[in-house]
Protein backbone atom coordinates (compact mmCIF):
# COMPACT_ATOMS: atom_id res chain seq x y z
CA UNK A 1 0.00 0.00 0.00
CA UNK A 2 2.54 2.33 1.29
CA UNK A 3 4.78 1.30 -2.02
CA UNK A 4 1.92 1.96 -4.71
CA UNK A 5 1.60 5.38 -3.01
CA UNK A 6 5.42 6.34 -3.07
CA UNK A 7 4.90 5.22 -6.81
CA UNK A 8 2.07 7.48 -7.71
CA UNK A 9 3.83 10.53 -5.66
CA UNK A 10 6.63 9.67 -8.24
CA UNK A 11 4.97 9.27 -11.20
CA UNK A 12 3.07 12.57 -10.33
CA UNK A 13 5.98 14.34 -10.02
CA UNK A 14 7.64 13.31 -13.29
CA UNK A 15 4.49 13.96 -14.61
CA UNK A 16 5.01 17.67 -13.42
CA UNK A 17 8.36 18.31 -14.51
CA UNK A 18 7.40 16.80 -17.87
CA UNK A 19 4.95 19.28 -18.33
CA UNK A 20 7.43 21.94 -16.97
CA UNK A 21 9.67 20.80 -19.79
CA UNK A 22 6.86 20.87 -22.15
CA UNK A 23 5.86 24.93 -21.18
CA UNK A 24 9.61 25.72 -21.57
CA UNK A 25 9.96 24.17 -24.60
CA UNK A 26 6.87 25.42 -26.06
CA UNK A 27 7.91 28.93 -25.26
CA UNK A 28 10.94 28.51 -26.72
CA UNK A 29 9.79 26.83 -30.11
CA UNK A 30 7.06 29.41 -30.87
CA UNK A 31 9.75 32.16 -30.53
CA UNK A 32 11.17 30.53 -33.38
CA UNK A 33 7.82 31.15 -35.11
CA UNK A 34 7.15 34.52 -34.22
CA UNK A 35 10.81 36.44 -34.38
CA UNK A 36 11.37 35.92 -30.48
CA UNK A 37 14.26 33.87 -31.01
CA UNK A 38 17.48 34.28 -29.20
CA UNK A 39 19.69 31.44 -29.32
CA UNK A 40 22.69 32.84 -27.48
CA UNK A 41 19.95 34.36 -25.11
CA UNK A 42 18.93 31.06 -23.92
CA UNK A 43 22.17 29.29 -23.73
CA UNK A 44 23.35 32.75 -21.45
CA UNK A 45 20.10 32.25 -19.18
CA UNK A 46 20.23 28.51 -18.70
CA UNK A 47 24.09 28.28 -17.85
CA UNK A 48 23.99 31.59 -16.08
CA UNK A 49 21.45 29.99 -13.82
CA UNK A 50 23.07 26.70 -13.36
CA UNK A 51 26.45 28.91 -12.61
CA UNK A 52 24.76 31.63 -10.12
CA UNK A 53 23.44 28.68 -8.07
CA UNK A 54 26.54 26.94 -8.04
CA UNK A 55 27.64 30.90 -6.70
CA UNK A 56 25.28 30.89 -3.57
CA UNK A 57 24.68 26.99 -2.70
CA UNK A 58 26.81 23.72 -2.92
CA UNK A 59 26.15 20.73 -5.30
CA UNK A 60 25.11 18.87 -2.47
CA UNK A 61 22.41 21.28 -1.55
CA UNK A 62 21.18 21.76 -5.65
CA UNK A 63 21.23 17.71 -5.81
CA UNK A 64 18.61 18.17 -2.60
CA UNK A 65 16.09 20.30 -4.67
CA UNK A 66 16.26 19.04 -7.69
CA UNK A 67 15.42 15.72 -5.45
CA UNK A 68 13.11 16.80 -3.09
CA UNK A 69 11.32 18.51 -6.31
CA UNK A 70 11.40 15.23 -7.99
CA UNK A 71 9.43 13.40 -5.40
CA UNK A 72 12.68 11.68 -4.52
CA UNK A 73 13.05 12.36 -0.66
CA UNK A 74 10.12 11.13 1.54
CA UNK A 75 12.28 12.76 4.71
CA UNK A 76 11.40 15.92 5.82
CA UNK A 77 14.63 17.24 6.82
CA UNK A 78 16.19 20.17 4.24
CA UNK A 79 12.57 20.55 2.97
CA UNK A 80 12.83 24.63 3.72
CA UNK A 81 16.30 25.18 2.54
CA UNK A 82 15.40 23.10 -0.99
CA UNK A 83 12.12 25.12 -0.98
CA UNK A 84 14.75 28.88 -0.43
CA UNK A 85 16.83 27.32 -3.33
CA UNK A 86 13.77 27.10 -5.71
CA UNK A 87 12.99 30.80 -4.85
CA UNK A 88 16.62 31.56 -5.48
CA UNK A 89 16.55 29.85 -8.78
CA UNK A 90 13.54 31.81 -9.90
CA UNK A 91 15.59 35.00 -8.47
CA UNK A 92 18.95 34.51 -10.34
CA UNK A 93 16.38 33.62 -13.35
CA UNK A 94 15.02 37.33 -13.23
CA UNK A 95 17.78 38.81 -12.42
CA UNK A 96 19.90 37.42 -15.09
CA UNK A 97 16.98 38.03 -17.72
CA UNK A 98 17.39 41.63 -16.91
CA UNK A 99 21.58 41.75 -16.90
CA UNK A 100 21.17 39.82 -20.80
CA UNK A 101 19.15 42.29 -22.00
CA UNK A 102 21.13 44.99 -20.94
CA UNK A 103 24.40 43.45 -22.22
CA UNK A 104 22.56 42.70 -24.93
CA UNK A 105 21.40 46.04 -25.75
CA UNK A 106 24.99 47.19 -25.09
CA UNK A 107 26.15 45.57 -27.72
CA UNK A 108 23.26 46.39 -30.01
CA UNK A 109 24.29 50.19 -29.90
CA UNK A 110 27.96 49.47 -30.02
CA UNK A 111 28.36 48.02 -33.16
CA UNK A 112 28.24 49.37 -36.50
CA UNK A 113 25.16 49.48 -38.14
CA UNK A 114 23.90 48.42 -41.68
CA UNK A 115 20.73 51.14 -41.40
CA UNK A 116 18.26 52.60 -38.78
CA UNK A 117 16.13 49.35 -39.06
CA UNK A 118 19.24 46.70 -38.22
CA UNK A 119 20.40 48.55 -35.14
CA UNK A 120 16.56 49.30 -33.95
CA UNK A 121 15.81 45.29 -34.54
CA UNK A 122 18.96 44.62 -32.48
CA UNK A 123 17.92 46.62 -29.70
CA UNK A 124 14.47 44.98 -29.60
CA UNK A 125 15.88 41.48 -29.98
CA UNK A 126 17.79 42.28 -26.60
CA UNK A 127 14.69 42.57 -24.71
CA UNK A 128 13.73 38.69 -25.52
CA UNK A 129 16.45 37.77 -23.50
CA UNK A 130 14.24 39.19 -19.76
CA UNK A 131 11.24 37.14 -21.56
CA UNK A 132 13.05 33.91 -21.28
CA UNK A 133 14.30 34.77 -17.69
CA UNK A 134 10.58 35.07 -16.77
CA UNK A 135 9.58 32.07 -18.35
CA UNK A 136 12.26 30.18 -16.72
CA UNK A 137 11.71 32.40 -13.04
CA UNK A 138 8.11 30.71 -12.95
CA UNK A 139 9.01 27.20 -13.78
CA UNK A 140 11.37 27.62 -10.58
CA UNK A 141 8.54 29.13 -8.69
CA UNK A 142 6.68 26.05 -8.96
CA UNK A 143 8.49 23.56 -6.93
CA UNK A 144 9.44 26.83 -4.65
CA UNK A 145 5.82 26.94 -3.77
CA UNK A 146 5.10 22.80 -3.76
CA UNK A 147 8.51 22.43 -1.16
CA UNK A 148 7.54 25.74 0.83
CA UNK A 149 3.99 24.77 1.40
CA UNK A 150 5.01 21.37 2.77
CA UNK A 151 7.95 22.42 4.87
CA UNK A 152 4.88 24.95 6.56
CA UNK A 153 2.85 21.50 7.20
CA UNK A 154 5.57 19.78 8.54
CA UNK A 155 6.90 22.77 10.81
CA UNK A 156 3.41 23.50 12.46
CA UNK A 157 3.22 19.16 12.59
CA UNK A 158 7.01 19.41 14.50
CA UNK A 159 6.24 22.30 16.66
CA UNK A 160 8.11 21.57 20.06
CA UNK A 161 10.41 19.07 18.82
CA UNK A 162 13.83 19.76 18.60
CA UNK A 163 14.80 21.49 14.55
CA UNK A 164 16.36 18.60 12.47
CA UNK A 165 16.21 21.62 9.60
CA UNK A 166 20.11 21.95 10.08
CA UNK A 167 20.77 18.61 8.49
CA UNK A 168 24.60 18.07 7.52
CA UNK A 169 26.49 20.75 6.42
CA UNK A 170 29.73 20.14 4.04
CA UNK A 171 32.72 21.30 5.40
CA UNK A 172 34.43 24.52 4.04
CA UNK A 173 36.42 23.32 1.75
CA UNK A 174 34.15 22.08 -0.18
CA UNK A 175 31.68 24.72 -0.19
CA UNK A 176 34.60 26.92 -1.46
CA UNK A 177 34.86 24.47 -4.41
CA UNK A 178 31.92 25.07 -5.57
CA UNK A 179 31.61 28.47 -5.17
CA UNK A 180 34.83 29.05 -7.50
CA UNK A 181 33.93 26.39 -9.95
CA UNK A 182 30.58 29.00 -9.88
CA UNK A 183 31.88 31.97 -10.54
CA UNK A 184 34.46 30.41 -13.11
CA UNK A 185 31.72 29.01 -15.03
CA UNK A 186 29.75 32.27 -15.05
CA UNK A 187 32.33 33.97 -16.35
CA UNK A 188 33.21 31.67 -19.19
CA UNK A 189 29.09 32.22 -19.93
CA UNK A 190 29.28 36.39 -19.97
CA UNK A 191 31.98 35.53 -22.29
CA UNK A 192 30.68 33.15 -24.27
CA UNK A 193 27.11 34.82 -24.71
CA UNK A 194 28.97 38.38 -25.85
CA UNK A 195 31.23 36.14 -28.24
CA UNK A 196 27.82 34.51 -29.50
CA UNK A 197 25.93 37.60 -29.77
CA UNK A 198 28.98 40.13 -31.33
CA UNK A 199 29.62 36.93 -34.06
CA UNK A 200 25.57 37.84 -35.61
CA UNK A 201 27.10 41.49 -35.80
CA UNK A 202 28.41 44.16 -38.43
CA UNK A 203 32.23 44.83 -36.51
CA UNK A 204 32.37 48.19 -34.32
CA UNK A 205 35.45 49.81 -36.63
CA UNK A 206 39.30 49.34 -34.86
CA UNK A 207 37.90 49.82 -31.26
CA UNK A 208 37.57 46.55 -29.09
CA UNK A 209 34.46 45.19 -27.35
CA UNK A 210 35.89 45.90 -23.84
CA UNK A 211 36.55 49.46 -24.43
CA UNK A 212 33.21 49.82 -25.84
CA UNK A 213 31.10 48.10 -23.05
CA UNK A 214 33.22 50.41 -20.58
CA UNK A 215 31.24 53.61 -19.43
CA UNK A 216 33.81 54.89 -16.47
CA UNK A 217 30.99 57.08 -14.94
CA UNK A 218 28.23 54.57 -14.72
CA UNK A 219 31.10 52.08 -13.08
CA UNK A 220 32.62 54.29 -10.75
CA UNK A 221 29.29 55.80 -9.37
CA UNK A 222 27.60 51.84 -8.92
CA UNK A 223 30.87 50.42 -7.28
CA UNK A 224 31.62 53.86 -5.10
CA UNK A 225 27.59 54.00 -3.67
CA UNK A 226 27.35 50.15 -3.25
CA UNK A 227 31.05 49.87 -1.21
CA UNK A 228 30.41 53.38 0.71
CA UNK A 229 26.73 52.04 1.41
CA UNK A 230 27.75 48.36 2.37
CA UNK A 231 30.36 49.53 4.90
CA UNK A 232 27.87 52.40 6.32
CA UNK A 233 25.69 50.11 6.68
CA UNK A 234 27.24 47.80 8.63
CA UNK A 235 29.00 44.08 9.18
CA UNK A 236 25.37 43.68 11.41
CA UNK A 237 23.32 43.66 8.59
CA UNK A 238 25.46 41.16 6.74
CA UNK A 239 25.16 40.21 3.24
CA UNK A 240 21.56 42.36 3.15
CA UNK A 241 24.09 45.41 2.98
CA UNK A 242 25.38 44.83 0.11
CA UNK A 243 21.79 43.98 -1.45
CA UNK A 244 21.04 47.64 -0.55
CA UNK A 245 23.80 49.14 -1.54
CA UNK A 246 23.97 47.91 -5.13
CA UNK A 247 20.21 48.23 -5.35
CA UNK A 248 20.08 52.05 -3.95
CA UNK A 249 23.19 52.64 -5.84
CA UNK A 250 21.13 51.41 -8.87
CA UNK A 251 18.46 53.16 -8.29
CA UNK A 252 20.33 56.25 -8.39
CA UNK A 253 21.89 55.52 -11.20
CA UNK A 254 18.80 55.17 -13.50
CA UNK A 255 17.33 58.08 -12.15
CA UNK A 256 20.36 60.13 -12.40
CA UNK A 257 20.51 59.05 -16.54
CA UNK A 258 17.40 59.71 -17.18
CA UNK A 259 16.93 63.40 -15.67
CA UNK A 260 20.32 64.06 -17.57
CA UNK A 261 18.38 62.63 -20.61
CA UNK A 262 15.38 64.16 -20.55
CA UNK A 263 17.97 67.95 -20.15
CA UNK A 264 19.68 66.80 -22.74
CA UNK A 265 16.41 67.01 -25.34
CA UNK A 266 15.62 70.00 -23.47
CA UNK A 267 19.09 71.47 -24.81
CA UNK A 268 18.85 69.87 -28.08
CA UNK A 269 22.02 68.47 -26.80
CA UNK A 270 22.66 64.97 -28.95
CA UNK A 271 25.92 64.34 -27.01
CA UNK A 272 24.19 64.96 -23.61
CA UNK A 273 21.45 62.51 -24.30
CA UNK A 274 23.62 59.62 -25.55
CA UNK A 275 26.43 60.33 -22.20
CA UNK A 276 22.98 59.40 -20.25
CA UNK A 277 21.96 56.57 -22.60
CA UNK A 278 25.02 55.09 -22.03
CA UNK A 279 25.11 55.90 -18.87
CA UNK A 280 21.72 53.79 -17.56
CA UNK A 281 22.54 51.10 -19.67
CA UNK A 282 26.38 50.82 -17.91
CA UNK A 283 24.87 51.44 -14.85
CA UNK A 284 21.85 49.10 -15.09
CA UNK A 285 24.63 46.12 -15.91
CA UNK A 286 26.37 46.67 -13.34
CA UNK A 287 24.03 46.70 -10.66
CA UNK A 288 22.39 43.55 -11.82
CA UNK A 289 25.80 42.16 -12.06
CA UNK A 290 26.68 43.14 -8.67
CA UNK A 291 23.07 41.31 -7.16
CA UNK A 292 23.79 38.28 -9.09
CA UNK A 293 27.18 37.76 -8.42
CA UNK A 294 27.87 39.45 -4.47
CA UNK A 295 24.95 40.24 -2.84
CA UNK A 296 22.74 37.20 -3.56
CA UNK A 297 24.89 34.44 -3.17
CA UNK A 298 26.22 35.98 0.26
CA UNK A 299 22.64 36.07 1.19
CA UNK A 300 22.42 32.65 0.06
CA UNK A 301 24.66 31.15 2.04
CA UNK A 302 23.72 33.29 4.85
CA UNK A 303 20.15 31.12 4.72
CA UNK A 304 21.96 27.71 4.28
CA UNK A 305 24.29 28.29 7.13
CA UNK A 306 21.58 29.07 9.61
CA UNK A 307 22.72 32.51 9.97
CA UNK A 308 19.50 34.33 9.36
CA UNK A 309 15.65 32.18 8.88
CA UNK A 310 15.12 34.21 4.85
CA UNK A 311 16.07 37.15 3.38
CA UNK A 312 15.17 40.66 4.18
CA UNK A 313 12.28 41.77 2.90
CA UNK A 314 13.88 44.75 1.36
CA UNK A 315 16.16 42.54 -0.27
CA UNK A 316 13.25 40.47 -1.87
CA UNK A 317 11.68 43.57 -2.91
CA UNK A 318 14.78 45.01 -4.85
CA UNK A 319 15.39 41.30 -6.01
CA UNK A 320 12.28 41.86 -7.96
CA UNK A 321 12.34 45.58 -8.36
CA UNK A 322 15.81 46.10 -9.88
CA UNK A 323 15.72 43.78 -13.19
CA UNK A 324 11.82 45.25 -14.06
CA UNK A 325 13.06 49.20 -13.48
CA UNK A 326 16.18 47.77 -16.04
CA UNK A 327 13.68 46.52 -18.39
CA UNK A 328 11.42 49.82 -18.38
CA UNK A 329 14.29 52.04 -18.24
CA UNK A 330 15.65 50.17 -21.45
CA UNK A 331 12.37 50.75 -23.48
CA UNK A 332 12.93 54.24 -22.34
CA UNK A 333 16.51 54.41 -23.80
CA UNK A 334 15.33 52.77 -26.94
CA UNK A 335 12.65 56.45 -27.25
CA UNK A 336 15.04 58.14 -26.37
CA UNK A 337 17.65 57.41 -29.29
CA UNK A 338 14.81 56.46 -32.10
CA UNK A 339 13.14 59.88 -31.51
CA UNK A 340 14.26 62.55 -34.10
CA UNK A 341 14.90 65.77 -32.85
CA UNK A 342 16.86 69.15 -34.26
CA UNK A 343 20.49 69.94 -33.03
CA UNK A 344 20.97 73.23 -31.70
CA UNK A 345 21.60 76.05 -33.92
CA UNK A 346 21.11 73.47 -36.77
CA UNK A 347 18.26 74.91 -39.35
CA UNK B 1 23.66 26.94 64.04
CA UNK B 2 26.01 24.95 66.59
CA UNK B 3 25.63 21.90 64.41
CA UNK B 4 26.80 23.32 61.84
CA UNK B 5 30.16 25.35 63.28
CA UNK B 6 31.31 21.69 63.94
CA UNK B 7 30.69 20.31 60.40
CA UNK B 8 33.35 23.09 59.81
CA UNK B 9 35.67 22.98 61.85
CA UNK B 10 35.93 19.20 61.16
CA UNK B 11 35.77 19.91 57.61
CA UNK B 12 38.56 22.38 58.04
CA UNK B 13 40.31 19.75 59.72
CA UNK B 14 39.96 17.56 56.87
CA UNK B 15 41.47 20.10 54.76
CA UNK B 16 44.20 20.63 56.74
CA UNK B 17 45.19 17.19 56.74
CA UNK B 18 44.53 16.65 53.35
CA UNK B 19 46.96 19.30 51.97
CA UNK B 20 49.51 19.16 55.01
CA UNK B 21 52.31 19.36 52.14
CA UNK B 22 52.90 22.07 49.35
CA UNK B 23 50.30 22.42 46.48
CA UNK B 24 51.23 19.99 43.86
CA UNK B 25 53.41 21.61 41.14
CA UNK B 26 50.97 21.88 38.25
CA UNK B 27 48.41 22.71 40.39
CA UNK B 28 50.07 25.82 41.43
CA UNK B 29 51.04 26.69 37.63
CA UNK B 30 47.50 26.44 36.64
CA UNK B 31 46.40 28.71 39.40
CA UNK B 32 49.13 31.24 38.91
CA UNK B 33 48.08 31.31 35.04
CA UNK B 34 44.47 31.94 35.94
CA UNK B 35 45.21 34.65 38.65
CA UNK B 36 47.50 36.23 35.93
CA UNK B 37 44.92 36.27 33.10
CA UNK B 38 41.91 37.33 35.78
CA UNK B 39 44.50 40.36 36.64
CA UNK B 40 45.04 40.93 32.66
CA UNK B 41 41.18 41.08 32.22
CA UNK B 42 40.74 43.53 35.28
CA UNK B 43 43.67 45.92 34.22
CA UNK B 44 43.77 45.74 30.80
CA UNK B 45 47.53 45.57 30.61
CA UNK B 46 50.32 44.36 28.53
CA UNK B 47 48.16 41.40 26.64
CA UNK B 48 45.98 43.52 25.66
CA UNK B 49 47.82 45.98 23.02
CA UNK B 50 47.89 43.89 20.02
CA UNK B 51 43.65 43.39 20.05
CA UNK B 52 43.47 46.84 20.48
CA UNK B 53 46.10 47.47 17.67
CA UNK B 54 44.06 45.03 15.75
CA UNK B 55 41.32 46.76 16.36
CA UNK B 56 42.94 49.95 14.78
CA UNK B 57 43.77 48.57 12.02
CA UNK B 58 40.56 47.17 11.25
CA UNK B 59 38.82 50.60 11.32
CA UNK B 60 41.90 52.09 9.88
CA UNK B 61 41.21 49.55 6.87
CA UNK B 62 37.52 50.49 7.01
CA UNK B 63 37.76 54.15 7.24
CA UNK B 64 40.00 53.69 3.56
CA UNK B 65 37.48 51.75 2.09
CA UNK B 66 35.05 54.55 3.14
CA UNK B 67 37.09 57.23 1.60
CA UNK B 68 37.80 55.30 -1.32
CA UNK B 69 34.15 53.99 -2.40
CA UNK B 70 33.33 57.86 -1.55
CA UNK B 71 35.99 59.06 -4.15
CA UNK B 72 34.75 57.05 -6.40
CA UNK B 73 31.45 58.24 -6.02
CA UNK B 74 32.24 61.75 -6.43
CA UNK B 75 34.56 61.22 -9.32
CA UNK B 76 31.65 59.38 -11.34
CA UNK B 77 28.78 61.96 -10.82
CA UNK B 78 31.44 64.70 -11.67
CA UNK B 79 32.54 62.48 -14.50
CA UNK B 80 28.74 62.10 -16.20
CA UNK B 81 28.00 65.76 -14.58
CA UNK B 82 30.51 66.97 -17.38
CA UNK B 83 29.50 65.20 -20.25
CA UNK B 84 32.69 62.85 -20.22
CA UNK B 85 32.49 61.12 -23.47
CA UNK B 86 33.37 56.98 -24.03
CA UNK B 87 33.45 55.36 -27.19
CA UNK B 88 29.75 53.91 -25.97
CA UNK B 89 27.87 57.30 -25.88
CA UNK B 90 30.10 58.13 -29.39
CA UNK B 91 28.62 55.15 -31.11
CA UNK B 92 24.89 56.57 -29.18
CA UNK B 93 25.31 59.89 -30.52
CA UNK B 94 26.28 58.39 -33.90
CA UNK B 95 22.91 56.42 -33.90
CA UNK B 96 20.98 59.31 -32.82
CA UNK B 97 21.94 61.94 -35.24
CA UNK B 98 20.87 58.75 -38.00
CA UNK B 99 17.46 59.45 -36.57
CA UNK B 100 17.86 63.06 -37.06
CA UNK B 101 18.87 63.11 -40.43
CA UNK B 102 16.32 60.49 -41.04
CA UNK B 103 13.77 62.56 -39.49
CA UNK B 104 14.81 65.64 -41.28
CA UNK B 105 14.74 63.83 -45.07
CA UNK B 106 10.70 62.89 -44.27
CA UNK B 107 10.32 66.60 -43.54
Amino acid sequence: MIESAKTSAKGRAVFRWFFAAAFVFAVAASGLFTGLMNTAGLFYLVFGSAAAALMGFTGREIAMAFRYAAGHAPETEGLGKSAYFWQAAARNAWILGGLGSALNFMIALSRESAGIADVSNRMIQSLIVMLYGLVLAVVCLIPWMKLAGQAERTRLSEEGRPSSEAGSRPGAAGRAIDRIIGYILFVAVLALTVVFVIKGQPRSGDLSIGKLLLHWPAYLVVLGGAIALAIFVGAGAGARAWTLGFAMTGLVSLLMGLIQGLFGFVHRNVGEIASAVAFIISASSLTLLGLIAVAGPREDREVMEGRRERPGPLSRLFWVLLPLLTFIFLVLTFIMVVTPMKQKGSP
Amino acid sequence: MTERNSTNVSLDELLKKAFADDLPADVAAGMRERVERFREAKTGSASAAPGRSAAWGWIFRRSVWAAISVLLLAAGILLQGRGSSSPLAERISAIKTQYASLGTTRR
